[in-house]
């Protein structure tokens, strides 16, 4: 069993249970443990790194100590948690000066940034490390009938300088996943493109526009469903669906999974037990 | 022949340039012309069309000028991205091409469209317009050709990259915020006015800055990266958003809008719970009015699906809050510090 720290993102805590509920219910016949941080600190969500930067710096410093602390990768299921978190690294692993002023901050908790622990999201450590042909040989329920738009979101793949594990305009790794689930993925324009969500509150209807785009296309191509690795983009495709294709005077649904619910079915768990029906729009 | 030459012969081959077509004065809609021509490696998308426009077909129109990725004249889509068809290599987009041998060349996207791969760039000049995006000096009239201007090289190296724009509008092509409102600032403008505004020499910083953070400002930019990805001078362009919020934030006057506030409540809560507070955070940025407006029917749905965030009591606070709380509060005083130290220079 190959063990790793998990960071519990806000809006897993809250508004996306289902993404942490259905990683449980698989994580274990993967041959993974995720060892969940409870005592690590919201990442300041893309927001916090120019409000402050060194608060940036220090809470994502204590952020990856804490997995250090034990020796492991820090695992995130958030592409903006798992950008932002990467961002911080990178500041840290480039500056002595900044390093040492954190680690001086975080030595009375007992922690020390060192750099030595990863940051990943969850789909790389399925793909690098469990392995496309041990997850193929693990499918009981190939999702082989399905036609499913693979919607990455940006902060898996941009800036590239901080994500760099997929090619940020033309990205693989999921469709290469959903491949090994056994179902089609279909190429999209949309599936490198954005979801909207962090103008929501501050321009909304730019927002609902960039989310009835990507939705409309997935529609046009006769997909079956989206799937993404985002819980915040999950958020705008599936609770702000109706809103944003109301808006923009588009007629039908698409229904919007989870990655982490996307394995969970190809292992053989239902609907009920992964938490499909708490979405907003169901099939 | 030597070895290199047999070589240089074997890669030469056929390619399909599949082009975005379109003449107002003659079609009524746009459509794609292939013209397979036979290239060499080593050749750039650029000579490929000119080639093209030579022999083949001398109605293709595109915009090209000193060849060497300098002028930015020459930006179009190829292979579905934004960049300069000068410094783009033939056999790297045939490497891409999503049908074997067919390159895809199109117009940029997000500005008005004149004529097959030339697009209007008054808009882009408009807003540069709008935003002030030229050093407007601080000098008075008189002095002029008087006296000089120093800038430091500390000072310069904070916007050394953003001097390398060239204004192709590859950014403007490929932004999602303003492909979905035409009216948003755009990021060479964003890019621009972060320069200016940097820049000692520059006296109309506070009016620029409280010109950036109206709407179709600064706020809108959804942090998405394409603009950076798709630089042709590899410029960090969200830094310079960046910049400008954290400008924004730290200033007074330019505070109280709903993207600075926002951005702090993010701060707030991770000193008071070291977690996100999300039910009340639309709240805090929107006030109750728009919340109740825009968000009611929407909360009635999640309530009905268990998917609203818990209450502000109800929101555990992160298991380490107490030790986070000391360690934000000793940093504050290190931000504090930093602040005298700058303001004292």
């Amino acid at each position: 069993m190959k063990r790793y720290a998990y960071y519990q993102s806000c809006i897993n805590e809250a508004m996306t249970k289902e993404v942490d509920r259905s990683i449980d219910l698989w994580q274990h016949d993967l041959g993974i443990e995720l060892v969940k941080l409870h005592e690590s600190a919201c990442c300041g969500g893309s927001n916090l790194d120019y409000v402050s930067p060194k608060q940036f710096a220090l809470v994502n410093a204590r952020n990856i100590a804490l997995a250090e602390k034990l020796g492991l990768d820090l695992i995130v299921s958030c592409n903006t948690c798992l950008m932002t978190i990467r961002t911080a690294k990178k500041k840290l692993d480039e500056s002595a000066a900044l390093r040492a002023e954190v680690n001086e901050i975080l030595r009375e908790e007992g922690l020390e940034y060192r750099g030595t622990s990863d940051v990943r999201h969850l789909l790389w450590v399925l793909i690098d490390d469990v392995g496309l042909d041990v997850i193929r040989k693990k499918v009981k329920t190939p999702l082989s009938k399905l036609r499913i738009a693979p919607f990455y979101g940006c902060h898996i793949l941009r800036p590239s300088t901080v994500l760099g594990k997929d090619d940020p305009l033309e990205p693989t790794s999921l469709d290469l996943l959903l491949d090994a689930l056994g179902a089609k993925s279909i190429p999209y324009e949309h599936k490198n493109r954005c979801c909207g969500f962090h103008t929501l509150l501050v321009a909304e209807e730019e927002s609902l526009n960039v989310a009835a785009e990507a939705l409309k296309e997935a529609m046009d191509e006769k997909a079956d469903f989206i799937v993404t690795p985002c819980p915040l983009c999950h958020t705008v495709l599936d609770g702000y669906q109706s809103k944003a294709l109301k808006k923009n005077g588009v007629k039908g649904s698409i229904p919007v999974y989870h990655l982490s619910e996307v394995v969970g079915l190809a292992l053989g768990y239902s609907d009920r037990q992964l938490g499909i029906k708490r979405h907003i729009v169901t099939a | 022949m030597s070895d290199s030459t047999i070589q240089h012969h074997e890669e030469s081959r056929d390619v399909t340039f599949r082009v975005h077509r379109f003449n107002p004065q003659v079609d009524s809609k746009p459509y794609f012309d292939d013209y397979t021509i036979k290239l060499e490696k080593g050749i750039t998308v650029l000579r490929a069309l000119g080639y093209i426009k030579e022999h083949v077909d001398s109605t293709l129109t595109f915009r090209a000028f000193c060849q060497a990725g300098i002028c930015g004249s020459c930006a179009m889509r190829i292979n579905n991205m934004s960049k300069l068809a000068c410094t783009t290599q033939v056999w790297d987009e045939l490497d891409k091409a999503r049908e074997p041998g067919v390159i895809k060349i199109e117009p940029l996207r997000n500005l008005p469209h004149i004529k097959d791969l030339v697009v209007e760039m008054d808009p882009v000049v408009g807003k540069m317009k709008k935003y002030s995006n030229w050093v407007d000096s601080r000098m008075p009239e008189e002095e002029w050709g008087k006296k000089e201007f120093l800038v430091s090289e500390e000072e310069f190296q904070a916007y050394d990259k953003a001097t390398d724009c060239i204004l192709c509008a590859s950014c403007v092509s490929e932004c999602t915020i303003l492909r979905a409102h035409k009216e948003y600032v755009s990021p060479v403008v964003l890019l621009r006015s972060f320069r200016m505004n940097a820049d000692s020499r520059d006296g109309i910083h506070d009016q620029r800055l409280a010109g950036l953070v109206q709407d179709h400002g600064v706020w809108d930019c959804t942090h998405c990266y394409r603009c950076q990805e798709t630089c042709v001078k590899n410029i960090p362009i969200m830094d310079a958003i960046h910049g400008i919020r954290e400008d924004a934030i730290e200033r007074r006057g330019t505070k109280d809008t709903s993207g600075a506030r926002h951005a702090e409540a993010f701060m707030d809560d991770i000193e008071k719970k070291g977690r996100l507070v999300e039910a009340t955070l639309p709240i805090r940025t929107n006030g109750i009015g728009w919340t109740l407006k825009n968000l009611l029917p929407m909360a009635f749905k999640m309530i009905l699906k268990r998917r609203t965030p818990p209450p502000p009591p109800l929101v555990k606070a992160s298991k380490g809050i107490q030790s986070l709380r000391k360690e934000l509060k000793e940093m504050a005083s290190h931000v504090a510090k930093d602040h005298e130290k700058k303001s004292g220079e």
